[in-house]
């Protein structure tokens, strides 16, 4: 990059693009260099057992998530390129109120997890769609899919009122939040970002490509911050303290809250998890599975992507004393 | 980011996905079952990336300077060069032993379980290999009559233990790495120059329960008649 200052010749416009094009693609020169150095240069921290323990979370998190978000950025493309608005506004009741519970069980029928649910209900909104009823979806799409139930009477083999519980109470989630952003939610909490918008003469094709190159930019680079984040609390917080309070009825429900919170675990495999954790009550276990898909780090990162982070700031708390009250009050009929 | 850089990011991401789903490495961060998946996302991935780089190049033979730099991606897509410098700088391997030393204790046991029988020697030997969490299933029910006369065999890598002896262990995934959780058996025996993370094969006797040096629960033991180093598996993780 030259550092004279050249007047610009007129009529040559295309000069500031190219020049700022050509800088991102410095910098990633760059970052390519400095790894292939450090490649060969292998510093002794890159083999610090914590180091080395903290990486296998870090791409773990990342690899167990890509394809989930690969399959809900594609199905979000497919609905920005090829679904016309009028078919949302034709399926959904007008009244946001009546939208929230069609658009709550329509959750079931996309088989993927969390990550997959994120970019969907973003493209949901960016369709018109009342954002109530895109929360209910967002909130009941990785909790209630068959993918997920079908896991979690695997996990608790014959135990199916833990599968019903779970249904119930995670329905239950995504309706009280669709119907209080009905009552109380600001459309100015709310940023969802232009998607990619079909240049004049594009073909559907690059417009689907070009829609699907920028969801996993940009998601995808949440999912990022997702990862870290859980990678980092996954081996620095021990793990210890989680049994000093399973026998309190009180301090279990809210520790298992926390962990399904810090631990990200994929929705279709949490239930295994919580099935691993014996020694707590039902109830508390029961809260694991209905707060994981609702409220997680790695969830709460592709939702300030997507929505914005004055969303994700009001969103993910009020959602996760839900999800908790819910699936106490569900694991008491039930359970 | 602009879009030549944009393509570049997402190529090498599925590069390095591509990678680790074709060679075994999948395995230290994910279930063995999952690489179908893995190979779908590298597979989308790297499609993107190169039709968006046929694209490009056919925009520039007929110089179409709007298909060159359409827009640019937010600066947050720059994380995804993350997981493949981390894949190509530390290639972590699969958890071991300092996963275990951070352990909790094992899932609590049903009272008064009757240890079921643990059958016959493996064939053309006098011992019975058990996986390491069906031993110490066993081994804390309080009936140890299956294992009366018994020689058993378990195969781990080594961690250390406070308070004597050592610990042969295995991390059980369910998911992928992040929920991995340790299964410890302790070998009552001097771990000699044995380096953690080695993988074992340890044959020996059941030996009453221990009490964990610090955190007091009972802890399997087992008493070992021989232990000896072997090359770790392909897939380190029991699911």
């Amino acid at each position: 990059m030259s550092s004279t200052p050249l007047p610009p010749a007129p009529g040559d416009v295309a000069v500031e693009p190219r020049r700022r094009g050509s800088r991102s693609g410095d910098v990633l020169m760059v970052v390519l260099a400095a790894m292939a150095v450090l490649h060969f240069v292998r510093p002794a921290v890159f083999s610090e057992p914590a180091v080395q323990a903290w990486s296998t979370v870090f791409v773990a998190v990342c690899l167990q998530a890509l394809p989930f978000l690969v399959l809900g950025v594609l199905l979000s493309a497919a609905i920005s390129t090829f679904v016309p608005a009028s078919f949302f506004s034709r399926v959904l009741p007008r009244s946001p109120v009546a939208a929230v519970p069609v658009a709550g069980l329509a959750g079931a029928v996309l088989p993927g997890c969390e990550c997959a649910s994120v970019p969907v209900a973003g493209s949901l909104v960016r369709r018109g769609v009342t954002p109530a009823a895109a929360l209910a979806f967002l909130l009941s799409a990785p909790a209630i899919n068959p993918v997920v139930l079908v896991a979690t009477a695997v996990a608790f083999p014959g135990e199916p009122q833990m599968v019903l519980a779970r249904f119930v109470a995670s329905v239950l989630v995504a309706l009280v939040m669709g119907w209080l952003w009905v009552s109380f939610g600001r459309g100015d909490w709310l940023r969802v970002r232009e998607g990619h918008v079909a240049a004049p003469g594009e073909s559907r094709l690059e417009s689907f490509r070009s829609a699907v190159q920028h969801d996993l930019l940009h998601a995808g680079g949440f999912l990022v911050v997702g990862g870290l984040t859980a990678a980092t609390l996954n081996t620095v917080v021990p793990r210890a303290w989680l049994d000093a309070v399973a026998d309190s009825p009180v301090l279990s429900v809210l520790v298992l809250a926390a962990l399904a919170v810090v631990l990200a675990v994929c929705s279709e495999a949490d239930a295994f998890v919580a099935a691993s954790l014996v020694g707590f009550s039902p109830t508390a276990r029961l809260v694991f599975l209905v707060v994981g898909p609702a409220v997680d780090v790695k969830l709460i990162a592709l939702q300030a992507g997507t929505f914005g982070p004055r969303f994700a700031a009001r969103f993910a708390p009020v959602t996760l004393v839900v999800a908790v009250l819910a699936a106490v009050g569900v694991g008491a009929v039930l359970l | 980011m602009d879009r030549m850089t944009q393509h570049a990011v997402l190529l090498l991401l599925g590069a390095y996905v591509l990678q680790v789903a074709i060679t075994d490495a999948h395995l230290a961060y994910v279930q063995g079952g999952f690489r179908p998946f893995l190979l779908i996302a590298a597979a989308v991935l790297i499609a993107v990336a190169l039709l968006g780089l046929l694209r490009a190049w056919r925009g520039r033979r007929a110089a179409d300077p709007e298909a060159a730099h359409a827009h640019g991606a937010p600066r947050v897509a720059w994380l995804l060069v993350a997981p493949a410098a981390v894949l190509a700088l530390v290639a972590p391997p699969a958890l071991g032993s300092f996963t275990v030393a951070r352990q909790t204790p094992p899932p609590e046991l049903p009272g008064g379980v009757t240890a079921t029988p643990i059958g016959p020697d493996d064939p053309g030997q006098e011992y019975r290999t058990l996986p390491l969490a069906g031993y110490q299933l066993r081994a804390l029910s309080g009936d140890s009559s299956a294992f009366e006369g018994r020689r058993i065999r378990l195969t781990g890598f080594v961690s250390p233990r406070e308070g004597g002896g050592w610990y042969v262990s295995r991390i059980a995934i369910s998911c992928c790495a992040a929920d991995a959780i340790g299964i410890t058996v302790v070998v009552d025996g001097d771990r000699g120059d044995l380096a953690p993370d080695q993988w074992v094969e340890v044959i020996g006797t059941w030996s009453p329960p221990m009490s964990h040096p610090s955190g007091g629960w009972p802890e399997a033991v087992i008493a070992p008649e021989s232990v000896r180093p072997i090359d770790r598996p392909a897939d380190t993780y029991v699911g």
